[in-house]
């Protein structure tokens, strides 16, 4: 066992200890209650509501739509966060304004596709 | 700091990518959709690029940007770009002249169809031009993905979504794997730029991670050139595709799955040579053989094409596996001559899949004497395929690899490519000779569209050009 490896023990230890912690409290906590089941105790619990439906429930498909523009734009702000660190220091200036703004009209030019074959309106 | 772009260098990727651009508004901000104007817009951009690898063959010299300094470059055009940006281009011409033709039935919808096909275009042409790993694989992305929406854009066709499922499931897991191959060679070199990753491994002892990371990036590309044993998606998918997808698969994408594995193992893992030719010289034996039994038993013409596509990717693996010498380039001229041939059978089976649906190899009966056009100009390009006279232009390429082979020493290769050609007379001469047979029912004589005819007249010029004058290929590749 070399020093790379045994440094993983530590994680594995403390892995151990997580867990006995939380399955010692639960267990504990077992032993400790009352046990007086109803069937609303039963039901499963969703934020205090009685829950509606069935577990495996569909939805619209348009939502993928919407995820798929947010992706863009996420993708788009990893490469946003590390230009804004940097383009107003020393060496760069207005080329590397201008080159992310380029980037973004190539971004763009999907939420305009987007908007004009009426992916944006909800009816 | 800032890097300076050398404009002129990536001309060819931007004009196509400004074209893609271009045609999308177009399409958004038109009131009517008709697809003829944007055939046009795409055309213009395809020849504009064109223009610009031109320019530069005939400026010469060796052009180099995106540089960090001392590591290397990321974008570099030298011969072996030009070559295999022009092989694109001119593919991307036929493909959009075939494309004016399956667009005109008003089934697939054309603003999207160009901008995908230039997108491609893009990716295909970045590629020869990429020399650090992560380039080369966002452009070989770039080649992918849009082929597998324009395989799905006849919608409510149940054999084209079919066809772009399993090409998006088998693409997918090639990028995974040759990524997974692309990290571990990242991480044994610390660089991605392939120069510097070439001297990085050959200083140290060939290691065991280094073994694993050659052949997982070799797997990920046979995936892309459909090389045995990542070869099954090929027949569902030429058949099922649009006869133009069909066509950029097996030349655009092929070209540039190639031109990456050339890239990587001749500039990126030359050190290497003894743990992967053996290995690519197994494979091309096992592709061609496959690919050539394959196609025997076909009956339908797109699924024959499809199989032979196949086979014909071992004989341009099998220069690769000779070690050293100027190996690449009879690969590289194999695909040209390859590329132009092959478009050529799919820019008939086009004009001929709109009277016969079906696409049966018994719907060509008779051809010659309904459309006497159609049929030589699809006789020649099988014969040529096959390496037979009057279609020397293969028969030179065949030539040149087996030399190559011979020279490399590896003389069961040769034999097997040997037997393998015999294979492949039989099912190319089948073909040939269905053509002339007389039918029952002679087919109608019907006037082929211009945009496809034009596609044919295309191929079968510089078919006949590279035959009378094999040198063309073979002094700018050598």
């Amino acid at each position: 066992m070399n020093g790379y490896f045994s440094s993983y023990l530590t994680v594995a230890v403390l892995l151990a200890i997580g867990l006995a912690v939380v399955s010692g409290a639960l267990l504990v906590n077992r032993l400790l209650r009352p046990h007086r089941p109803t069937p609303e105790k039963l039901l499963t619990y969703e934020c205090g509501v009685d829950p509606v439906g069935e577990g495996w429930a569909q939805s619209q498909v348009r939502y993928y739509v919407f995820t798929y523009l947010y992706v863009v734009f996420a993708v788009d702000a990893v490469f946003l966060f590390p230009w804004a660190t940097i383009f107003a220091a020393p060496g760069f200036g207005v080329a590397t304004l201008v080159e992310m703004f380029v980037f973004l009209a190539f971004i763009a030019l999907g939420i305009l596709y987007a908007w004009r074959k009426r992916v944006l309106t909800w009816t | 700091m800032i890097q300076s772009i050398d404009y002129v260098a990536i001309g060819a990727p931007l004009a196509l990518a400004l074209a893609a651009g271009l045609v999308l508004l177009l399409d958004v901000f038109r009131p009517r959709r008709t697809p003829g104007p944007l055939g046009l817009v795409t055309l213009a951009g395809v020849v504009v690029a064109g223009g610009f690898v031109a320019a530069q063959a005939l400026g010469g010299g060796e052009r180099r940007t995106f540089c960090t300094g001392g590591a290397g470059c990321s974008f570099v055009v030298d011969g072996f770009t030009l070559v295999l940006s022009g092989l694109v281009l001119g593919a991307g011409v036929v493909v959009v002249l075939l494309s004016m033709t399956e667009l005109a039935e008003r089934r697939i919808p054309p603003g999207e169809w160009y901008f995908l096909l230039l997108c491609a275009l893009t990716g295909a042409v970045l590629l020869p031009a990429a020399r650090d790993l992560a380039t080369l694989v966002v452009a070989l992305e770039l080649v992918s993905l849009p082929v597998f929406a324009l395989t799905a854009l006849k919608r409510y066709d149940g054999r084209a979504s079919e066809a772009a499922l399993k090409l998006f499931l088998v693409s997918v897991i090639s990028t995974a794997v040759t990524l997974f191959g692309v990290s571990l060679l990242y991480g044994l070199t610390g660089t991605l730029y392939l120069e510097p990753l070439s001297a990085a491994l050959s200083g140290a002892a060939a290691s065991g991670a280094a073994s694993v990371a050659v052949v997982l990036v070799l797997a990920g590309f046979a995936f892309k050139v459909a090389a045995v044993p990542f070869h099954f998606w090929a027949g569902d998918v030429y058949q099922g595709a649009p006869v133009p997808v069909a066509a950029l698969l097996s030349v655009v994408s092929k070209a540039a799955g190639f031109a990456g594995l050339i890239l990587i193992l001749t500039v990126g893992l030359p050190g290497q040579a003894a743990l992967w030719a053996p290995v690519v010289a197994v494979v091309a034996a096992l592709t061609m053989t496959a690919g050539n039994v394959l196609a025997l038993r076909q009956r339908a013409a797109l699924r024959l094409l499809a199989w032979s596509s196949v086979a014909q990717s071992g004989y341009i693996l099998a220069p690769l596996a000779v070690i050293g010498g100027s190996a690449r380039d009879a690969s590289v001229a194999y695909l040209v001559i390859y590329a132009v041939m092959n478009l050529g059978a799919f820019a008939v089976v086009m004009t001929v899949s709109r009277t016969a649906a079906r696409g049966e190899l018994d719907d060509y009966r008779g051809l010659a004497f309904g459309r006497p056009g159609a049929a030589v100009a699809l006789a020649f390009f099988l014969l040529c395929l096959a390496g037979l006279p009057p279609g020397l232009a293969g028969l030179f390429a065949k030539v040149v690899v087996f030399r190559q082979i011979v020279e490399g020493g590896l003389g069961w290769l040769a034999v097997v490519m040997a037997v393998n050609t015999v294979i492949g007379l039989y099912y190319y001469i089948a073909w040939t000779a269905r053509l002339f047979t007389p039918a029952p029912a002679p087919p109608a004589r019907v006037s082929a569209p211009v945009p496809a005819a034009l596609a044919v007249g295309i191929a079968v010029l510089v078919t006949l050009a590279f035959s009378v004058a094999p040198q063309l290929v073979l002094a700018v590749v050598g």
